[in-house]
């Protein structure tokens, strides 16, 4: 049973002091059957009380509040997790009854929110791939697997080209990105095919450098096996999940899982730095801020206390308040 | 009570107020009946045939001098600059009599009861979705039924504190609910301004016709927002949020702050600390108990909901779960007013409340079943089609006024996306009298009562929002088409 | 910022919220400029009529508008297009209909703070002057009347305010607005009239020429009653600078804006009380302790400046303590 250190730091800075700051956190590892959290510690900067609740999807979810002027938040997460070993499916069940499974379930509490697709331009075009006739011949276990290869074989793993606001057809058009665009790719995929699948964020534990997704947090699918539950598939890795992620959240898509996120009053201007660090029981242990940061791109949607002076954001409160 | 002699013989055709007056014959006339006047409208009629057409003109310009000066406006912007409107007001009040009052009112109060515990169920253990009485693809598929609502107590399990459900009487003379409205539901103080006026306008009348008094709304509206507040203590602090004086609505939100005599107040003058809302004054902060919003649930808190809101509190919804701050309405309570769950509440009723319901729905069509999407599109002509999820009377198509045009392009729009929308056989509202140039003109019209519910009950005030339909021949009496208003009186009895 | 105390505040009052009394404030410092624009609008007018030689209006666009030299100068001999500019021109951000539009947006925003009284004159007043005609009229009709009308719209709405509104924290905020507002205005009317001759104080000019400025500032007769010997620049100074009992005096308006100011003061807001009223109390005793002769002896411009400065620190300071809110 693997146990790992993780330290995950993310750490804003603005320019000039900022307030009235109210932040979400999903940091709190999964805790069930197949993952155990044997120590947790966050410090938040200005340490303020976070109070916690669980989400409709089961998540535990952090909230707290910095209303006194800052130039920095830092948050730092540090934890130790053991993971366990998963039982594959023995896809035993006739293959076509797995199918007929999954229609009945279709329109069924949770499956019904795994199922629904968004339109997007291209979906006709990845819908033809999904629809390619093949993989409903083989059994789920086996269809969820290829078109997992599918995804992996056919985007390039590349860094800082697309953000969390690059929408399904630019992917789509740039057949590239990283672990979050490959994992609404498949989500894409599996829905089309009737099969229910939900978004997962957390770390991934790799050997030797031997997976990607390190010095950040990792995203990856799960998808509901009939008559065994859900199974974890990380298509920018080309695996079947086991026991090296460590979950923190799951949801439909990217925002039901978001990390750390935030809204502040002042300038738009910040710098967002991320850094995950990982150590095996093996490994070096537990080196508390050592984590490596990375810039990371952010888009500035927040409240900004100089809109006095920008006619743009005056009008368009003006036709919010029209609501 | 004072008893009103009336004599009972007058030939209201031969004046000169009413020779114009025609009555459609498939069509519920509130003042006429068999050609001639309904009892509880003698009273009115008498008194206005009394007046020459010059003093009733007066008297409308009179009233309308009085909105436009006490600011009763909302504002039309139209290439950056505002303009100032006055929501119409036809200066002859609808009237209602007790017993067709008592029906409602039991009507109304049976449907907030199931539509409240639906809202309750449908956040927490969904019994209706798993006993089958409503598919959970029709909740599962409405943008506003809000997972972020799941398991998240609210005070005495109440959601609709504030309702102000539509009603409409079909022509054989009974009243059918249009549309239940259970978010931000406005309008109420036209009710209260348009009594006002009335007073001002026809003196001595009201008592003269023992018409029941709607000044009480504002006191039970503010007992309730007090008895919600978390914190025991003698004077809660109670707010009233609204997005600002840009709202068509904000006239409304001033009313309503300056009688409840709470803070009016907008998104930036509050804060979230340690999850509990604050408002930013003069001497620093002042912790908040109560939220009477008038900011819709997608712009309440940038951090949970739109991010880009500019009229929310980040971190609101934090300090509502923790039950820090009552907020009224609720959240979340769009998945009861969605037009295609409105088909549902009939079943609702009986469901939760083992009873048949007193106030029928309009029959409605879902565009998302086939079968039903196809009985619309051969009948268009006499069908009115909605969007599920929009109000105010955007986004509607009716089918017998449409442009062949119109229509396919609706059409092409409902294929998209065909659980969006709904259809209604388009219904024949009832008239009552309006004054247009010196003749009494019969137009169509609607009721909005509202409704409160504290944890004592649900109080209905006696009276309402008629909306009429100015136009000749219109059916839609929504402000933005060309709608105005009534005094709405309901009599004692 | 730390939660001061339970619901309702002392003796369960409300507080008032920053924005309620950053809107009030606003409310009344363009309530007042509008009186002060009406008011050298109407002599100006008048004296207009009265010049031998071509009357210009450029020292009042000066003060009032913020037009470039050469537009000021292209407009300055034209008197109905200055009237229709000041009064009802859109594209002049200090002309009458754009001011009143935007006291009447800060009442709007805090009706619930004002009476109803007082909402209904600022909400008569921004109808009136949106008239369409009301162009025309400055156009064709005699100007004195139709600017009367507006002012005593405007002490409408004055003596309203000082009959319905109630003595709390939003009256003092509206006589803080008030005063701060014209105290800057009447040391912006004198520098500006004295710039006109260059600051010297020896150069006598006509009688008409201060005759109407002090009339412009309603104080013609009380200069009548205080000096006998005709017009002297220093005495002019003298008046609008240091006459306690002048309503329009630098002197009265600080002393007025002091007076109020102290009522604003809180258990819980101390330094930010403490460092304004530091600010007003410095300016204060400056004016106070000042002659026309040792102003005259230091430099109008330079006096009249510092001045300015220090009205213009207070409001920036007000803004920063009491109504940041955004």
């Amino acid at each position: 049973m693997p146990r790992f250190f993780i330290h995950h730091v993310t750490k804003y800075t603005y320019p000039e002091p900022v307030r009235d700051s109210a932040n979400q956190i999903m940091l709190y590892p999964v805790k069930d059957e197949n993952q155990e959290v044997q120590s947790q510690r966050i410090t938040i900067t200005g340490e303020p009380f976070v109070e916690q609740f669980r989400d409709y999807y089961g998540n535990e979810v952090g909230s707290f509040m910095h209303i006194s002027p800052h130039t920095q938040l830092r948050i730092d997460s540090n934890m130790v997790v053991i993971t366990k070993p998963i039982k594959f499916p023995t896809d035993e069940i006739a293959i076509e009854q797995q199918w007929d499974h999954l229609i009945q379930i279709g329109n069924v509490v949770p499956y019904i929110d795994f199922l629904k697709q968004e339109f997007f331009n291209a979906l006709p075009e990845v819908k033809q791939i999904a629809d390619a006739g093949f993989y409903k011949s083989v059994s789920v276990f086996v269809a969820v697997q290829q078109l997992n290869t599918y995804v992996y074989d056919n985007f390039d793993y590349i860094k800082g080209i697309t953000s969390v606001e690059t929408t399904l057809d630019e992917i789509w058009k740039l057949r590239a990105g990283v672990c979050q665009d490959f994992a609404h790719m498949l989500l894409v995929m599996l829905r089309l095919l009737n099969i229910p699948a939900r978004y997962v964020s957390g770390y991934v534990c790799p050997h030797d450098n031997d997976l990607r997704g390190e010095g950040a947090t990792h995203a990856w699918v799960e998808a509901y096996i009939p008559f065994y539950g859900w199974l974890g598939l990380d298509p920018t890795n080309n695996c079947v999940v086991n026991d090296r992620h460590v979950r923190l959240a799951i949801g439909r898509n990217f925002s039901d899982c978001s990390p750390v996120k935030g809204s502040y009053k002042g300038v738009a201007r910040q710098t967002l730095e991320v850094g995950v660090s990982v150590s095996g029981e093996d490994g070096p242990g537990p080196r508390p801020d050592s984590s490596v940061l990375t810039t990371q791109v952010v888009t500035g949607k927040l409240e900004d206390g100089a809109g006095d002076d920008n006619s743009y954001r005056r009008h368009l409160q003006m036709v919010q308040q029209q609501q | 009570m004072p008893v009103i002699n009336v004599p009972k013989l007058i030939f209201m055709q031969t004046s000169e107020l009413m020779q114009s007056y025609l009555v459609d014959s498939n069509t519920w006339d509130e003042m006429y009946s068999d050609s001639s006047v309904r009892d509880h409208y003698r009273n009115a009629v008498e008194f206005l045939e009394k007046l020459s057409i010059e003093d009733l003109n007066k008297r409308e310009e009179f009233a309308k001098r009085l909105f436009m000066s006490q600011g009763v406006t909302f504002t039309v912007y139209s290439s950056g600059e505002g303009i100032e409107k006055i929501f119409p007001f036809d200066i002859i009040p609808r009237i209602i009599t007790s017993a067709e009052w008592d029906y409602i009112e039991k009507g109304i109060k049976q449907r907030l009861k199931a539509l409240n515990l639906f809202l309750k169920d449908i956040y927490s253990n969904q019994f209706i979705l798993k006993d089958g009485v409503i598919p959970a693809a029709m909740i599962y598929s409405c943008p506003h039924y809000l997972r972020e609502m799941h398991n998240f107590p609210v005070p005495y399990d109440i959601y609709v504190h504030i309702s102000g459900i539509d009603l409409i009487r079909n022509n054989d003379g009974s009243f059918y609910i249009l549309e239940d409205n259970l978010r931000t539901p406005s309008g109420v103080s036209y009710m209260l301004e348009n009594r006002e006026i009335t007073k001002r306008i026809f003196p001595y009348l009201l008592p003269q016709s023992n018409v029941r008094s709607v000044t009480e709304y504002p006191t039970i509206l503010h007992r309730n927002l007090v008895s919600l507040s978390p914190r025991q203590i003698k004077n809660p602090t109670i707010v009233l949020l609204t997005p600002g004086i840009y709202n068509s609505a904000y006239f409304e939100h001033t009313t309503l702050a300056r009688l409840m005599g709470v803070e009016l107040v907008e998104g930036s003058d509050l804060v979230v600390d340690n999850h509990k809302v604050y408002m930013k004054t003069t001497s620093g902060l002042q912790q908040v108990d109560v939220i009477y919003r008038r900011v819709d649930d997608e712009f309440l808190d940038p951090l949970v909901f739109d991010p880009g809101s500019m009229l929310g509190v980040a971190g609101i919804m934090s300090a509502y779960r923790k039950g820090n701050v009552a907020i009224v309405n609720a959240v979340g309570n769009g998945v009861a007013d969605d037009k295609a769950v409105y088909t549902f509440v009939p079943a609702m009723i009986r469901y939760y409340l083992n009873e048949e319901p007193l106030l029928q729905n309009v029959p409605t069509y879902q565009l998302g079943k086939d079968e039903e999407r196809e009985h619309v599109f051969n009948n268009i002509g006499e069908m009115v089609i909605k969007k599920t999820n929009e109000s105010g009377g955007y986004g509607m198509l009716m089918g017998s006024a449409a442009t062949a045009e119109e229509i396919d392009q609706y059409k092409a729009e409902v294929l998209k996306n065909p659980r969006q929308f709904i259809a209604q056989p388009i219904i024949s509202l009832s008239t009552v009298p309006c004054y247009m140039d010196g003749k009494l003109k019969p137009r169509r019209v609607d009721l909005r009562p509202y409704a409160l519910c504290g944890p004592d009950g649900i109080e209905i005030v006696p009276g309402g929002l008629t909306r009429v339909a100015l136009r000749e021949g219109s059916l839609i009496v929504n402000s933005s088409q060309g709608g105005g208003s009534k005094d709405t009186w309901v009599l004692a009895q | 910022m730390t939660p001061l105390w339970g619901a309702g505040g002392p003796e369960g009052l409300l507080n008032m919220l920053s924005r309620v009394a950053d809107s009030l404030y606003w409310m009344s410092r363009y309530m007042e400029r509008t009186e002060g624009i009406l008011r050298m609008l109407k002599i100006n007018y008048a004296s207009s009529q009265d010049d031998t030689q071509e009357f210009s209006w450029k020292p009042v666009l000066k003060i009032f508008t913020f037009l470039e030299e050469e537009e000021a100068n292209a407009l300055a001999h034209d008197t109905r297009a200055v009237l229709q500019f000041m009064v009802t021109g859109k594209d002049n951000p200090n002309s009458v209909l754009n001011i009143i539009t935007l006291a009447r947006e800060n009442g709007r925003s805090v009706q619930d703070h004002i009476t109803k009284e007082m909402w209904q004159c600022i909400n008569d007043f921004y109808h009136n002057i949106r008239q369409d005609k009301l162009a025309d009229l400055f156009q064709h009709e005699d100007p004195i009347t139709l600017l009367d009308n507006l002012i005593k719209q405007g002490l409408l709405y004055f003596g309203t305010t000082d009959v319905t509104m109630a003595r709390g924290e939003g009256n003092s905020f509206i006589n803080i607005g008030k005063f701060l507002e014209r105290a800057i205005q009447s040391t912006d009317i004198l520098d500006v009239k004295f710039s006109d001759m260059n600051y010297e104080m020896d150069k006598t000019t006509d009688t008409t020429y201060w005759k109407y400025f002090l009339m412009s500032i309603a104080g013609y007769e009380l200069y009548l009653k205080t000096y006998r010997g005709g017009f002297e620049a220093k005495n002019v100074v003298e008046q609008i600078v240091l006459n306690e009992q002048f309503p329009r005096s630098v002197i009265y308006s600080i002393n007025q804006l002091h007076r109020y100011f102290e009522r604003v003061k809180h258990e819980h807001n101390k330094t930010d009380f403490n460092q304004i009223d530091f600010m007003i109390g410095k300016i204060k005793s400056k004016v106070k302790f000042s002659t026309s002769d040792s102003i005259v002896a230091e430099g109008l411009h330079l006096f009249l400046n510092e001045t300015k400065k220090g009205l213009f620190d207070i409001g920036d300071k007000l803004n920063h303590n009491y109504f940041a809110y955004a």
